[in-house]
Order: C-alpha cells, then sequence, then structure tokens
C-alpha cells in the first residue's frame, strides 16, 4: 500500500461545557436546566439532602431501602402499577442513596416528559411505603448481601473502608447496610427516614435535554412544584478522618486464580485547588493503557488485564471540610502477585524521584480536554455532572472552568499533586485472594504489616 | 402498529449514504453536526465463529494485537496518538465480527482513518513475538477476570456449549480456553491476518460532524491502495435445529452464594421479524420491573432475588434466550422451575396483553434511543446492518419493524420456542451454606473504566 504521513488534524470547533440556567419552584425546590438541542432522551436528577450519616444507628441501609420503596408503588399507583406505568413510557427511574444524599435519575423520550414527570412527583411526594412492599425490599436487599461478598471487587472496598476509617464513622460500614442492620428495618422505619429528610426544600431538580415544543416551567410546575413539606434544618456534618499508616489486609480466598488489588487512602474533594493537577497526575499514573502502571504491569509484564488509579470523591463540602477516596486498583494472576506488587511500587517511586515529563503531561492534557465534548453527547451525561456538582456544594461553572485549569497546570504541578496523592510509605493495600499462595511474598516487600481475614 | 415516541417517518432526522471503494471497502457516511465530535468505526467479517479446533480465543486475542502497532505505528501508539488527540478508543469481538472504534473530536477524524488504514495494510511488518505473548497473558488475564474468578462467572461459555453442539462454529465463546490460548502461534496471528483482514471484508462508517466529501476524500487516499484478496474462508456452517429437541441439563456444585437457575433457549435469527418477535416475548416476560417472571417470582412468590430474560441476537445461528434467575432465602431450584414453566405455558397459550405490548415496544424503543444518542452507537449499529445483512439503512428504521411485531406474532414465537425442550439447564447448588454474572457475548482490548471502587 501507499504510505502517507501522519496527518496533523484541523481547526478545534470551539466547545464549551453547558451554563445550566437556575431557578425555583415555589415550593421551595432549587431547578437547574440545560436546552440541548437534538437529545430526544431527557434526563431528569434530582438531589436531596438525606445523609447516611443521618441514619439512626442499628438501621443502616434504611435510606437504601426507602430509596428503592419509592419506586413502589404510590397514593395513585399499586407498586405493580407504578413500574407498569413507567415502562409504558419508555421512561427509567432509579434511586439510591449514597454518603451525601438520595439521587434520583429519570430518563424518557422527550414527547412523555410530562407523564413521566407525574409518576415522579408522585413518588417523592406520597410513596406508599406498604408493609408487604417493604418487607420484600428488605428481604431482597438480606438476599443481595451474599452475592455482594462474593465479589471480589465489592469484598476488596468493604475491606478497604473498614480498615480506613473509625469504627463510630458511618462511612466505614456498607452504604447499603449490613446483613445485622437491615434485618431491622421495617414500614415504620423507611417513613420517618422518609419524613425526616425527603422535602422539597431539601431537593434539587436538574433536567437536560430537547425542549423544543416543552413548556418546562408549565410541566414542573404541575407536578414536583404540587409537593409541599415543611423547611428543612441544614443537616450537622462532622468531618471523618482516616488512618492511612501503610499495612496490608489480605481477604482470603483459597484457591481464587487471581488477587483483587485495592490500594487507597483518603485526600481532599475537589474544592481544594490541588483537584485539576491531582487529576491530571493520576491520570499519567493510572488512567488508561499507555499510563505508567500499565506501561509496566500489563504491557511489559502481562500480569493483569488493567490497573487503573483513581481519585472518587465521598464527601464534599464548600467548607473544604469532604474527601476523596485516592486509589488504585486492578487484578493480577495469583502466581505474580508479589513481583506485581514490587513493580507497582516501583512504578510509584520512580514517579516520586524523577516526576513526570512534559511529553506525558501534556498528552493528559491533551486528552482530558479534548475528551470533553466526547464525554457529554448525551443528555444524562450532562445532567449526573451538573447534580454531582450540587451534591458536591460545587459551583454551577465547576465543571465549564476545570478545563482551562487542567490546560494550565504544568508537569511540576501534576507530578507534586499525584506524588501527595500516592505517597509509597502511606497507602493501605487491600488483596482478595489466596492468602497461603500471596502473604508470604506480600510479607517480603516490606509495604506494611499484613494481616489476614477469612474470605 | 404500537405507540411511538418519535416520529417514524423521519427516524429523528437520521440518514446514511453508502460508498465502495474499487478495493472492495465498504463505506457508510452519517452526518449530524449538533456536537463536534465524529465516530470512527471498522467492523472486519471476522469473529470467534471463524476460528478453527484447537485455536479457539484466536480473533480475540488477534485484536489485541492489533493495538501493537504497525509500520507507521509504534507500540502502543494507537492509544498514545488517539487519546492525545482527546478522543477515545476500542475494539471488541464477538461470535460474528470483530470492530474496532474510536471517537473523535470532530478537527481530528483524518488521524482515525489514517491509524486504521496503517494497521489494515501493513500490521505483520510490526508484529513480533514479544507482542504475542504479552497480549497472550493479558488475554490470560481477561478471561481469568471476566469468568474464571468470578461466581457463576463461566455460565454464560458453559450454556453456550449445550445449545450450539460439539463441533458447531459458535459451540465456544470468543474469549477461547486457556489451552488454546497458549498454543497460538506467531504464525497462526499471521495467517488469520491474511485470511480475514482485508479491505473487502470490513465496512467503514464515520457519523458526527464531518463533510462527507472531504471524509471520502481521506478514506480514499489512506485505504485506497490497501490490496483486497479472495483469501477468506467462510465460517463452518451454523444452521441447527429451530428446536433442541431435548431439555439439556447439568447441575453443577460449586463455591456461589446462592442458588440460581439459568437456561439458554434457541430463538429465532437476528434480523428477521420473529427475531424482533422474540425479543417483545423475553422483553414482556422477562425485560424489567413489571415483567411476568419478576411479578411472579420477586413480588409474589417472593422465591427470587432476580430474575428475567436477555436476549443475545446472532445473524449466523439462532439467537440466545437467556433466563438467569437467583434464589432468595431458602428457596429451592424446582418450585420456581415450576413457577417459570407455568408463566412460559400460559404466555405461549393467551400472549401479550395490549398493555404488556405497549410497555415492550416502548422498553426497546427507549433502549434504541439510548444506542443512538451517540456518533460512536450509530456507526456501530450502521455497521452491523451492513456486515451481517448487507444493507447499513436497515439500522434506520430497526425501531419502526419492531413496532410492526404483532402480539399474536409474539405469542406464537412463543408458543414455538420458548419450551423445555429447547433449552439448556443450568442449576448452581452452593457447596456451603451462605455478583451477577450477566450474559457478555464480547471481549474487549481495554477494560472498561468504571470510576471508583464502592463497598
Amino acid at each position: 500500500m501507499q504510505l502517507h504521513p501522519r496527518p496533523t488534524g484541523g481547526e478545534p470547533t470551539p466547545w464549551a461545557f453547558p451554563r445550566p440556567e437556575r431557578s425555583g419552584l415555589p415550593n421551595g425546590i432549587t431547578v437547574l436546566r440545560s436546552h440541548r438541542p437534538g437529545q430526544r432522551l431527557i434526563a431528569v436528577e434530582v438531589n436531596l439532602t438525606a445523609p447516611l450519616a443521618a441514619e439512626p444507628k442499628g438501621q443502616e441501609g434504611v435510606a437504601t431501602i426507602m430509596a428503592r420503596a419509592l419506586n413502589e408503588g404510590t397514593d395513585k399507583h399499586s407498586a405493580e402499577e407504578f413500574a407498569a406505568e413507567l415502562e409504558r413510557y419508555g421512561a427509567t427511574l432509579d434511586a439510591h442513596a449514597d454518603h451525601p444524599g438520595l439521587r434520583v435519575s429519570l430518563e424518557v423520550p422527550a414527547s412523555r416528559l410530562g407523564k413521566a414527570l407525574d409518576l415522579l412527583a408522585d413518588a417523592l411526594r406520597a410513596p406508599a411505603f406498604a408493609e408487604s412492599e417493604i418487607e420484600r425490599l428488605v428481604r431482597n436487599r438480606l438476599d443481595e448481601i451474599p452475592h455482594e461478598l462474593a465479589n471480589p471487587a465489592r469484598r476488596a472496598a468493604m475491606a478497604l473502608y473498614a480498615s480506613l476509617f473509625p469504627a463510630e464513622a458511618r462511612i466505614s460500614r456498607p452504604r447499603q447496610g449490613t446483613a445485622e442492620t437491615v434485618a431491622r428495618i421495617d414500614a415504620t422505619s423507611v417513613r420517618a427516614f422518609y419524613e425526616a429528610h425527603i422535602r422539597p426544600s431539601a431537593a434539587t431538580v436538574v433536567v437536560v435535554g430537547d425542549f423544543t415544543g416543552i413548556d418546562l416551567d408549565a410541566e414542573l410546575g404541575r407536578t414536583l412544584g404540587a409537593w409541599t413539606g415543611k423547611a428543612s434544618e441544614p443537616f450537622a456534618w462532622t468531618p471523618v478522618t482516616a488512618d492511612d499508616t501503610g499495612r496490608v489486609i489480605i481477604v482470603d480466598r483459597p484457591g481464587s486464580v487471581q488477587t483483587q488489588l485495592l490500594i487507597g487512602r483518603t485526600g481532599p474533594d475537589r474544592h481544594d485547588p490541588v483537584h485539576p493537577a491531582r487529576r491530571l497526575g493520576v491520570y499519567c499514573l493510572g488512567g488508561t493503557i499507555t499510563s505508567r502502571l500499565d506501561r509496566v504491569l500489563r504491557e511489559e509484564k502481562g500480569y493483569t488485564y488493567g490497573i487503573r488509579a483513581f481519585s472518587q470523591v465521598l464527601l464534599s463540602r464548600a467548607d473544604g471540610t469532604g474527601l476523596s477516596l485516592l486509589g488504585i486498583r486492578g487484578s493480577v494472576a495469583t502466581e505474580v502477585t508479589g513481583p506485581a506488587l514490587a513493580d507497582l511500587w516501583t512504578v510509584l517511586r520512580d514517579l516520586a524521584d524523577g516526576g513526570l515529563t512534559d511529553e506525558e503531561r501534556d498528552s493528559a492534557a491533551q486528552y482530558l480536554v479534548g475528551v470533553a465534548p466526547l464525554s457529554f453527547e448525551t443528555a444524562s451525561a450532562v445532567a449526573g455532572t451538573l447534580a454531582d456538582q450540587v451534591e458536591e456544594e460545587l459551583p454551577d461553572d465547576y465543571q465549564a472552568t476545570l478545563y482551562a485549569r487542567l490546560a494550565e497546570t504544568g508537569a511540576v504541578e501534576a507530578t507534586a499533586a499525584v506524588v501527595r496523592a500516592f505517597p509509597a510509605d502511606r497507602l493501605v493495600t487491600v488483596l482478595v485472594g489466596d492468602a497461603e499462595q500471596i502473604a508470604g511474598p506480600v510479607r517480603e516487600l516490606g509495604i506494611g504489616e499484613v494481616t489476614v481475614l477469612g474470605g | 402498529m404500537g405507540h411511538t415516541a418519535i416520529p417514524q417517518d423521519s427516524v429523528g432526522g437520521l440518514s446514511a449514504t453508502e460508498h465502495r471503494l474499487d478495493n472492495g471497502l465498504r463505506v457508510v457516511l452519517s452526518e449530524d453536526h449538533l456536537t463536534p465530535v465524529a465516530a470512527v468505526c471498522l467492523w472486519y467479517d471476522v469473529g470467534s465463529r471463524h476460528e478453527v479446533p484447537g485455536r479457539t480465543g484466536l480473533a480475540h486475542l488477534f485484536e489485541h494485537l492489533m493495538f501493537q502497532g504497525s509500520e507507521q505505528v509504534e507500540g502502543n501508539g494507537h492509544f498514545e496518538l488517539v487519546q492525545g488527540a482527546g478522543g477515545s478508543l476500542n475494539g471488541t469481538t464477538s461470535f460474528e465480527r470483530t470492530n474496532y472504534f474510536e471517537t473523535m473530536p470532530a478537527h481530528q477524524v483524518e488521524l482515525a482513518l489514517w491509524l486504521e488504514a496503517d494497521r489494515m495494510g501493513t500490521l505483520l511488518s510490526a508484529l513480533d513475538e514479544k507482542s504475542l505473548e504479552n497480549q497472550r497473558d493479558v488475554v490470560k488475564n481477561e478471561r481469568r477476570q471476566r469468568y474464571d474468578n468470578v461466581p457463576y462467572g463461566t455460565a454464560f461459555e458453559r450454556l453456550t456449549a449445550k445449545v450450539h453442539p460439539e463441533g458447531h462454529p459458535y459451540h465456544h465463546v470468543p474469549i477461547g480456553s486457556m489451552a488454546d490460548l497458549d498454543a497460538a502461534s506467531l504464525e497462526d496471528a499471521h495467517e488469520f491476518f491474511r485470511t480475514y483482514y482485508a479491505p473487502n471484508n470490513a465496512v467503514l462508517a464515520v457519523v458526527g460532524d464531518i463533510d462527507p466529501e472531504r471524509v471520502l476524500a481521506w478514506v480514499e487516499k489512506y485505504f485506497g491502495s490497501i490490496p483486497s484478496h479472495e483469501g477468506k474462508r467462510p465460517p463452518r456452517d451454523g444452521s441447527l435445529p429451530d428446536v433442541i429437541g431435548e431439555e439439556l441439563r447439568e447441575v453443577i456444585e460449586e463455591d456461589v452464594p446462592a442458588r440460581a437457575l439459568m437456561a439458554a433457549y434457541r430463538l429465532p435469527h437476528d434480523g428477521t421479524r420473529e427475531g424482533d418477535a422474540a425479543d417483545l416475548a423475553l422483553t414482556v416476560l422477562g425485560g424489567g420491573d413489571s415483567s411476568r417472571l419478576h411479578n411472579r417470582l420477586v413480588r409474589r412468590d417472593r422465591t427470587a432475588v432476580t430474575a428475567g430474560f436477555g436476549l443475545l441476537r446472532l445473524a449466523g445461528a439462532p439467537s440466545m434466550g437467556w433466563l438467569d434467575v437467583k434464589t432468595s432465602g431458602d428457596a429451592t431450584v424446582p418450585e420456581i422451575e415450576t413457577a417459570v414453566d407455568e408463566e412460559l405455558a400460559r404466555f405461549a397459550a393467551e400472549g401479550p396483553t395490549p398493555e404488556e405490548m405497549e410497555r415492550a415496544q416502548a422498553q426497546l424503543e427507549r433502549e434504541w434511543l439510548d444506542r443512538l444518542a451517540t456518533v460512536g452507537g450509530r456507526a456501530d449499529e450502521l455497521c452491523r446492518f451492513a456486515v451481517l445483512f448487507g444493507d447499513p439503512q436497515l439500522a434506520l428504521t430497526a425501531v419502526r419493524r419492531i413496532m410492526e411485531v404483532t402480539p399474536e406474532e409474539v405469542r406464537a414465537v412463543a408458543a414455538a420456542r420458548l419450551r423445555p425442550d429447547n433449552r439448556a439447564v443450568l442449576v448452581y447448588e452452593p457447596t456451603e451454606p451462605t455478583e451477577d454474572a450477566d450474559a457478555e457475548a464480547t471481549e474487549g482490548t481495554d477494560i472498561i473504566d468504571a470510576e471508583g471502587a464502592d463497598q
């Protein structure tokens, strides 16, 4: 074939993350909207301040059961009818409870937005919480727990949170409760949690999509605007600390053909000015196949299908008292667990010693900035990010200005941020795997005291 | 015809044009200027069904090798260059095809075309033993991570092998066996490329913010001089009787968290009206929270924690209907199986209600809107219909065809196919008292990068 030189690319078309329009409904609901021409699947996200830390001790998981019960019948429809109505309009409605609060996500074709908003408003305003439905959801949740314990990645996360955070902190325990606490939940406790936290003044609604031909104010006013409730008290947050003394926890799985690894500690949330530099640095460490970790562990050694480094906001407060989980995760073949971890630590130490090159920094910045229009093609991606910003108490233009800040960040700042995020001697390592085979080699690495837990 | 959320005549204004180079490369272009992004998608008409005995997994292993460099692209340059330009990329292998795709900022489309042409024309000049040895280990770890180290992880592989008899081209799943992966040689990889990788065995789709004339000129420039050849060997005959003729059954005693009933049914081929009717039947029976199996097993009998049907559409062999039920508490498999068979028999006799038809059609329509909401999703569907059915335009009318299916056709396909003598059954019994394994028909090059680590 005839070879040609590599093309250089044309002129980029300017693109900016959409700036939402902010308004309010008379009942106290905050509304953010963004009209996205051509997006005929409309995404609606509702944020409610109902933190897991507000769950009564001994009933952890009640926020999750309540979230699921929103989908299980209202004052107008039984549980089965409600599910049928949603599906009739081609809509999906999911609710889940996380540390900052409750998130309800609706997706529906634009022509059926009004019908779906009716159902969403009913679910928030007048959930049935029928005793028999709650009983079923509790049983269902109890049935799920053994499946989660059996999943190596989930099991690793449980062990990490339990080790990283003090036992009295809610965040140290599973978001959806344990078998012991879930078993205590009934319709009365679900309704009590709902009464205490779910009210219009605690709600922000984000709507994104093609609004052509839709009177959004009228639709929102008729549906969510009809919800009434008392004003809510601001929740008193307690800052959480984490112990990142270097150590290793092995969750024993005799016969595992792979070792699931999750290495972590905590750092500040996205209010910290370090965030853009950390994002860039963490990407260079483990964002893709060509990042430092996979370059060695996957593409040179073949130890893994992929290792990723990440930062994930756990709690975020405008006053800067929030925190992010900084982690490295993946799985490696059992017999190379020791050598793989040795290489991983070498990558971290080399990064601290030599820093990122300008080429690495440039290529990461070009990716993280350039990929933005691709990441936000759909209404649900835009709505999810706007709702995250609200949940994290970030300004509405956070994502829009993040790209400029990423583009300004140099290799020196990115190196400092990622090295501070992953200091080689301050990392908690969780390994889910065959202890008999991996404990010995891991002890020899000197990455901290090794504790073995039963599976 | 069912109710629709969007006008069916315009299919949302989507259209596509078709072109063919002298060397046989088929090209499909579709313009959409809403967002400054464009997708390049290349389907090769080769999948695991083309593999020969003793070399299962070769098509997928080969797909990994396509990312190891070519004449003008060094090492991991494919990833580096695309991501450095702000694009995202991957490749996947299924029974029937291998696809490679890049989504790019619109001004970088030419780069993606240059890269795809370079490896289509010159891969073998860069392919060496070192890359093969490395990617063999990576793929074996992919297999461990997705199949061998996951509860119920090999269910899909086991059922696939039962539904398709020994020697059938679909008897084995694309990931292949460890022994065959070990046996693959550099000469096998060379021969595979020379046999199946040619412009006349591929379809290229470019979708998004493009100038079709310019794109066509680039395609001609970069791909036009790659020689075609007729070396391709057709896959072995995949035809099978519509119905298996007996129930094939296996009981697995394994360390899994709960009892499970899984089954695979032979269903009509993809691309037929009966195939769409089967999709609707499975949706009514097990496609969501208002489906018959969910209502019966999860809501009423409360014997299951999850219960549902999925469809794996196949064009060159019967499609597979996929039943997955995980038990709740002490429920036993026989009581669940009796309930499933009652529901299937009732459905075969009575067919769907008008409300069920409306819901199933609305759900499938929304799934289509989802798939078509991104340029990458649209490019993939255009390639799919071009490669498997010879006409990319069929992608734009797929929703309409689903809407035209009648309730009687849905009933008829259930009566003919969803019978005990047309299924392979897998029963899991935990070995000790104590994550759902979804049917995955494709293997990829890069891991799907879910954010974070939740407990």
